[in-house]
């Protein structure tokens, strides 16, 4: 094969696989998703017996997911650039939560890469195509999909199309606050600001907003945990037949947020530079003292060049991640179901002596009832604690005034009649522990937190 | 000469100022910075440093009280201080760097007080994330003679490797080799310091050359295991800036050696005498019960450093303790 075949050869793949990627943004699509989808679709969701009844619980849709945290300065950065959204990842309902926590909080839509198996679902499919969405096939490891998948990312930012990326990858099938992110597409966020910095455009900012989602009970739970439980998780396949692909789950699912509010919390950070620096109101990065930098300069050579340096662009990606890490466990909104998941764990962990899950996955259904009382102030302890640490997160904005007693009473709704089989139920003055992996999969969610003295085994 | 290839210097204390002068003699532009202005005027019109007056100092080094010359005419910046003034020194010049800016620190200690890693303490400090340590059996009055020496350059950015390596790097009298493992650096560089102490109480109490080169070989068997738990290289703890450092400050010139001698006297008590190395083996075993490594060197020195056993005794169960483990 002469040279040029191998050009040709080389520009037929680059353009199959970018075809291939390539999303669309249809406003009319958007609008009406953002008008009537929602309302289309929680009544069809709907668990109310009536139409009426349905009709009245979506008025209170915005209710059941609150959107909140630095919103203000994320719209104002959207006007001086462009947003790169930033998310924990737990569930499949994570894009279309995120996509309606931006339109709560007024900003603007996305485009996002999503797992090609998701587009199996045709309905689902049309509506993340042209919402933003681009394909990306996780099967396709070679070095040419990957640059094609970072050129189309980058060419996107560069153009001031505001973007989403899951910074963690995949789904965390533990659901720990992330703590160790793949980083991926995020790379492309330097590159693109210094292809900008090097066309003469260093005003043209880019942002990195954090933000968490915040669910009281996670859809596809029980696949999750016993993936990471059995350790064939973590990337090396990819799960096509989690409760995301169920129709009838989707539909508990919503019934369930429907039913309960506040039942999502979408928390949105102060937004970042590419370089992890945090930035003022007024979209100016800010060195860790706290003055004012000029972001163009992390890019730029001895006599104010901008250089090109693959591997100091990762370690900048890599600073970037160590940054978020930092933030999100700040931004973590904790429902009852983690609280109430977390002292019985203490608890049974104080039992045994052992916080390891394989071993508490074999103690005797006999040791795992913890008396009601006891929860309550197990709750009220670590409620107090939450108060005095905020870097650990937050307790639910709307729940605050919440007795304990209140809120051992709808965590033990969530955990008991949402998942196929109840993690915890009530017996007159007696928790009982059914499901011990739900049992650690909810209350990792406060895995951050450390093991108060007399609280559970270290 | 451009801002590329000129090198700055925070700090005219010795090695500061020996460093400096090496460079300055091998025809590189230098400005040193220092907030004495009699140093500068010194160094400016004498070409010599009071600090160290050994030191020839020609034309092609200048001097400056002025952080914002250091910054403008220098992007690569040694941050020479001691490891008490560190986190204010960076503090200091990083309101004239931006993220273009390579530091890199010359501390061979913990910061204080808080005895975190200097990497970590000076990038609270300073707008650019390209930082490293150098660090090695370099002395200052070596150096100033012109005498055979060696230095590691360790950062996570290729970039201040390379740049260093190119800007400092002056054989016969310095050679400045590379290493991506910042951490481990620092951390042997500033264990060596906690060693160094151990070598002089070893010498102090009259042990011979035997006992004396188990103490090292234990000293860097488990400053390794401290290191890979802490998520360092183990290599780094047998080069320079561990086992070369170590070596090289086991004499009187060395604070912490001089330590170990008076301790080994009784002269010290638990509340006197804290150098760099003390205070190295004291966080140094903190992290050690952190990460839940076996560190029988340092342990046995902090409980003398306490006052919580004798010399003699605790020299007896260093070697019991390391003759169980290893």
């Amino acid at each position: 094969m002469s040279e040029e075949d191998k050009q040709a050869e080389l520009r037929g793949l680059v353009r199959h696989y970018g075809q291939d990627v390539v999303g669309n943004f249809d406003p009319r699509v958007y609008k009406f998703a953002t008008g009537v989808g929602p309302s289309l679709m929680g009544v069809l969701f709907s668990p109310m017996s009536s139409l009426r009844d349905g009709v009245a619980a979506l008025r209170n849709l915005d209710h059941r997911i609150i959107a909140d945290g630095e919103i203000e300065i994320a719209r104002g950065c959207a006007e001086r650039g462009t947003l790169i959204v930033t998310p924990t990842h737990s569930s499949n309902m994570d894009s279309p939560a995120i996509g309606y926590g931006l339109m709560r909080a007024g900003l603007p839509p996305t485009t996002y890469g999503a797992g090609k198996n998701l587009f199996s679902n045709p309905f689902i499919s049309f509506f993340m195509r042209n919402l933003g969405a681009y394909r990306v096939d996780r099967r396709l490891k070679f070095e040419l999909y990957k640059d094609v998948l970072k050129e189309y990312s980058t060419v996107l930012l560069e153009h001031g199309y505001h973007s989403l990326f899951f910074p963690g990858g995949t789904r965390c099938r533990s659901n720990v606050v992330e703590n160790h992110l793949k980083l991926g597409l995020l790379g492309t966020t330097v590159t693109a600001y210094k292809n900008l910095v090097r066309e003469g455009m260093p005003h043209k900012r880019l942002y990195i907003v954090p933000v968490t989602i915040n669910y009281r009970v996670v859809l596809e739970a029980e696949t999750l945990i016993d993936d990471y439980l059995a350790e064939t998780g973590k990337s090396r396949y990819i799960i096509t037949d989690d409760e995301f692909s169920r129709v009838g789950r989707i539909v508990e699912f919503f019934r369930k947020i429907l039913a309960h509010e506040g039942s999502v919390v979408v928390r949105f950070g102060r937004p970042l530079d590419p370089f992890g620096n945090t930035i003022t109101d007024d979209g100016e990065s800010l060195d860790r003292a706290g003055r004012v930098v000029d972001p163009a300069s992390f890019v730029r050579g001895a006599d104010g060049e901008v250089t090109d340096d693959d591997q100091r662009d990762a370690e900048y990606t890599r600073a970037l991640g160590r940054r978020l890490v930092e933030v999100f466990p700040r931004l973590t909104v904790l429902h009852s179901t983690h609280l109430l998941a977390r002292v019985l764990y203490d608890e049974l962990a104080r039992r045994t002596g052992t916080r390891d899950i394989y071993h508490l996955l074999r103690v005797a259904p006999a040791s795992c009832a913890v008396g009601v009382a006891d929860a309550i102030a197990a709750i009220d302890r670590l409620r107090a604690r939450l108060r005095d640490t905020p870097a650990w997160g937050s307790e639910h904005p709307a729940y605050t005034s919440q007795s304990s007693a209140a809120k051992v009473d709808d965590a033990v709704r969530g955990l008991g009649t949402y998942h196929t089989r109840p993690a915890v139920l009530r017996q007159d003055d007696a928790l009982r522990i059914e499901d011990v992996k739900l049992l650690y999969y909810y209350q990792n969610r406060t895995a951050h937190i450390p093991v108060a003295g007399g609280d559970g085994a270290r | 000469m451009s801002r590329a290839d000129t090198i700055g210097i925070a700090g005219a204390g010795r090695f500061g100022t020996a460093l400096g002068s090496v460079l300055a003699r091998a025809g590189r532009r230098v400005v040193v910075w220092s907030r004495d202005t009699a140093v500068v005027d010194a160094i400016q019109t004498q070409r010599t440093c009071p600090r160290l007056p050994i030191a020839t100092l020609p034309p092609p080094l200048e001097a400056t009280a002025d952080p914002r010359r250091l910054a403008g005419e220098a992007r690569l910046v040694v941050l020479a201080v001691t490891s008490a003034d560190v986190r204010d020194r960076a503090h200091e010049i990083g309101q004239f760097l931006d993220g273009s800016h390579i530091v890199v620190h010359a501390v061979g200690a913990l910061a204080a007080p808080s005895n975190e890693r200097v990497s970590e303490v000076i990038e609270q400090g300073l707008p650019t994330l390209k930082l490293g340590v150098i660090a090695g059996p370099a002395l200052p009055g070596d150096l100033a003679a012109g005498q055979f020496s060696s230095m590691v350059v360790a950062s996570a950015f290729d970039e201040v490797v390379a740049e260093t390596r190119r800007l400092i790097n002056a054989p016969p009298a310095l050679r400045v080799y590379g290493s991506k493992d910042l951490a481990g650096v620092e951390l042997a560089s500033a264990l060596s310091g906690a060693y160094t102490v151990a070598l002089g109480l070893c010498d102090g109490l009259g042990m011979g050359p035997g006992p004396r080169a188990v103490l090292i070989t234990r000293a860097i068997a488990e400053a390794s295991r401290l290191g890979i738990a802490s998520g360092a290289e183990s290599r780094t703890f047998a080069g320079l800036a561990g086992l070369g450092n170590l070596l090289v400050r086991a004499s009187e010139r060395s604070a912490d050696y001089v330590l170990g001698r008076r301790l080994s006297e009784g002269v010290v008590t638990a509340d006197t005498g804290r150098t760099e190395g003390a205070r190295a083996a004291l966080a140094g075993v903190e992290l050690a019960n952190k990460l839940r490594v076996r560190v029988p060197v340092l342990a046995g020195l902090a409980a003398v450093l306490a006052g919580r056993a004798e010399p003699r005794d605790a020299a007896q169960l260093i070697g019991d303790s390391v003759a169980d483990v290893e």
